[in-house]
């Protein structure tokens, strides 16, 4: 029944439904992981690097990271040809709003105007959706900062902390718990990159996790200026190492307090 | 023959317009408005060639309101200047230039006060003391005299007086009426206007 | 010919033959007459670059004696006052010293509540008037609510504001009673639109303006304002050559519009004339 409805683009289905634009979503939540979290003095991404051939060429910086103007920067979960082209359009439509309005163009329009193009090859005839869903980073003077995800819909919501990718569900599901704790208490950026990793060990389908496989840039202000830096190996191993050893720890404490157990 | 006068202050940009349309040697009416509320904080005042002000100034301040609904928020007075600056200049370059020249003025609460000089050829530039056509000669003298960098509304008002003063006495074309209007934290508001009577007084 | 062929500029128009075939006639016309079907595309002047080149053209009229800056004479007058507003104008048309015509209507009755005046080119006036009206009644069918003096004027304004530069030449006048009560609207072919309490438009209109600023105060009876009004045209017509022929005065009330008069010129100066004796002999 279904083929009769998917085989063109921009048909509903019997049931009121877009398959090819559900197909897109499907196609991503295969893709590498992305998280972002808002922090108080900062935001970060991360991001889930799969191709990790030894003979690519590592002077090549970030794969899943982009800069698109002095403000945002977005990482990407999908087929990465597609997002090529929408990250370069997005980095369009933001110099084109600096050539109108001699300013750094406000975080949520990017991202709305993306997602004006996302809808419409989801409604003209001929076209495919695009398969990309993306997460952005920013600050801007009407907001502070903010993280935005925008799927192949041309739907977009604003976040405190979100998941897009591979085992999307279940690292959100993580994320909200973790920050349902600790609602009153201010999470700073160096908590959230604990976080990240803490998220990303835990819903990657791989066992360990390894510097080559995580890519993670934070943005903040300093001196009111935008600064924008990717993580080093060094550091992300560093973080590794500080998430094995305290969940090492934990697990210890665990153990000890289970000997502890009277039996019965 | 119509004059312009801006002045911008530590926390305040203050303009003023003649209020005369006048057609070849005809005065057609005293009680022109020449300066436009754009938004809460924003004023642009115009003047230059008949239709060509009303037009253009409409089309700016419809583009601002457009941005104000899409948005939530409102251009910065900046962006605004950025803006009006750049379309001028399109259509400079095109089959229908505009012949105006204009001042847009506007309060942002984080930068400040912003007053932008921009004229027909689209060159654009931001000023502490401004003006446009005949009568801003006679005015660009005293307003070196009398600004300083932290006049205060009152004193703007004064300066203005001196300069509209100036202006009925040695302008061989007779300029009555000035409407005044200032733009600050609270927003846009006008002022007394000023005029020969009230100089008088 | 081969070669044209081969060089593709067989088709170009220079490789034509110079004889006019029907069809470029038929072509021609169309291009002319383009405003029949949408009355908004009018013809613009038949050379390049209107814009640019109908200023030269008109700016060297005087050295080449190609003169398409058409002379034209009107007195035309329009106030709001207490009892609603009061227009008034002459009916003579010029083409340079030649009187065309005596009996000129220049006052165009869009609708029931709406006037226009018209000075300047004739035509222009006339055509655009018509297109107005058109405009007017298509709102009244669409909203089910008389169109503004305002709107009207603003589409008018917008018109004259397309086409600036292209030779039109207009002043005029758009008066009537909406809403909002009396409204009087002042628009030129400059595409500048401004309303007002009191305008004069024409050559004569500094003669009007004499008559009509001495005279003029809000609280005019009726009567008196419509004897301002065709005063201060009689004075125009007589100082004035290219105004004359008959007066006409409109007075617009909440009711929409009334034709006070249609008064020959000279009827009023000879009347003017036996007061003023009247007066003397006092």
């Amino acid at each position: 029944m279904a083929r009769r409805y998917d085989s063109r683009t921009t048909i509903f289905s019997p049931e009121g439904r877009l398959y090819q634009v559900e197909y897109a979503m499907e196609a991503i939540s295969h893709a590498g992981t992305c998280l972002g979290i808002l922090a108080e003095d900062g935001i970060l991404l991360a991001a889930e690097c799969r191709s990790t051939n030894k003979l690519l060429d590592s002077a090549i910086p970030s794969e899943k990271i982009y800069r698109l103007n002095d403000n945002m920067v977005c990482s990407v979960a999908g087929i990465t040809s597609d997002a090529n082209v929408l990250t370069s359009e997005l980095r369009l439509i933001a110099q084109r709003y600096q050539f109108s309005y001699g300013e750094v163009i406000p975080c949520e329009q990017l991202v709305s105007h993306l997602c004006d193009i996302k809808q419409a090859y989801t409604q003209y005839g001929g076209k495919r959706p695009f398969g990309v869903s993306l997460l952005y980073m920013g600050w801007d003077n009407k907001y502070g900062y903010q993280l935005y995800q925008s799927d192949p819909s041309g739907n977009y919501g604003g976040w405190k902390a979100t998941c897009i990718g591979n085992n999307f569900g279940a690292a959100i599901s993580m994320l909200k718990q973790e920050l349902a704790d600790k609602e009153n208490v201010k999470l700073t950026l160096a908590d959230a990159k604990d976080l990240a990793i803490k998220v990303l060990s835990m819903t990657l389908d791989t066992t360990k996790l390894t510097p080559e496989k995580v890519e993670m840039a934070t943005l903040q202000r300093v001196d009111n200026k935008t600064v924008y830096s990717v993580l080093e190996k060094p550091d992300v191993e560093k973080l590794i190492e500080k998430y094995t050893k305290v969940q090492a720890e934990a697990e210890a404490a665990k153990k000890e307090k289970q000997a502890k157990q009277p039996t019965k | 023959m119509e004059t312009l006068l801006g002045i911008k202050g530590p926390d305040f940009v203050m303009l003023a317009a003649d209020t005369t349309h006048a057609r070849s040697i005809i005065v057609m009416k005293e009680d022109q408005n020449k300066i436009h509320k754009v938004s809460d904080s924003l004023l642009i005042s115009t003047v230059g060639e008949s239709g060509d002000t009303e037009q253009f100034t409409e089309f700016i301040s419809k583009n601002i309101a457009l941005y104000k609904m899409r948005n939530g928020y409102d251009l910065s007075p900046r962006e605004s200047a950025h803006f009006t600056r750049k379309n001028l200049a399109e259509y400079l370059r095109s089959r229908t230039p505009y012949q105006v020249f204009m001042f847009v003025a506007g309060y942002d609460p984080n930068a400040g006060p912003e007053l932008t000089f921009i004229d027909y050829l689209a060159n654009a530039l931001p000023v502490n003391y401004a003006g446009h056509g005949y009568g801003a000669i006679f005015a660009s003298s005293i307003y070196d005299r009398y600004w300083h960098p932290n006049i205060t509304q009152a004193e703007a008002y004064d300066v203005f007086k001196k300069c509209i003063a100036e202006i009925q006495k040695r302008l061989v074309v007779n300029l009555k009426n000035f409407t005044v209007a200032v733009v600050d934290k609270d927003g846009v508001r006008d002022l007394e206007p000023i005029s020969a009577a009230s100089l008088a007084a | 010919m081969a070669l044209a062929e081969i060089c593709k500029i067989s088709n170009a128009p220079y490789m034509r033959p110079n004889a006019w075939s029907s069809a470029d006639v038929e072509e021609e016309q169309k291009g002319l007459m383009c405003n029949l079907a949408n009355p908004y595309t009018l013809a613009a002047p038949p050379f390049e670059n209107p814009l640019h080149n109908l200023n030269q053209i008109q700016a060297n009229g005087d050295k080449t004696g190609v003169k398409i800056n058409f002379d034209h004479g009107t007195t035309t007058l329009g106030f709001k006052f207490k009892g609603g507003v009061l227009l008034a104008v002459d009916s003579r048309a010029t083409g340079g010293s030649y009187i065309g015509s005596q009996s000129m209507k220049k006052i165009v009755e869009i609708n029931q509540f709406m006037l226009g005046t018209l000075a300047g080119g004739a035509a222009d006036c006339v055509y655009w008037d018509r297109v107005l009206s058109k405009e007017c009644r298509l709102h009244e069918l669409r909203n089910k609510e008389r169109i503004s003096v305002a709107a009207a004027s603003k589409i008018m304004a917008n018109i004259a504001h397309e086409y600036k530069g292209m030779g039109l030449s207009m002043g005029m006048m758009l008066a009537g009673y909406d809403k909002r009560g009396p409204g009087l609207y002042y628009v030129d072919s400059e595409g500048s639109r401004t309303p007002g309490n009191l305008f004069s438009v024409g050559s004569g209109s500094l003669y009007a303006y004499g008559v009509l600023d001495s005279g003029y105060h809000w609280d005019l009876e009726d009567k008196e304002a419509q004897e301002l009004g065709r005063r201060a045209i009689y004075h125009a017509t007589f100082r004035d050559a290219y105004s004359g022929g008959i007066i006409r005065v409109y007075h617009i009330k909440e009711d929409g519009w009334v034709n006070i008069s249609n008064t020959d010129c000279m009827e009023l100066h000879y009347m003017y004339q036996e007061q003023l004796k009247q007066q003397a002999a006092k």
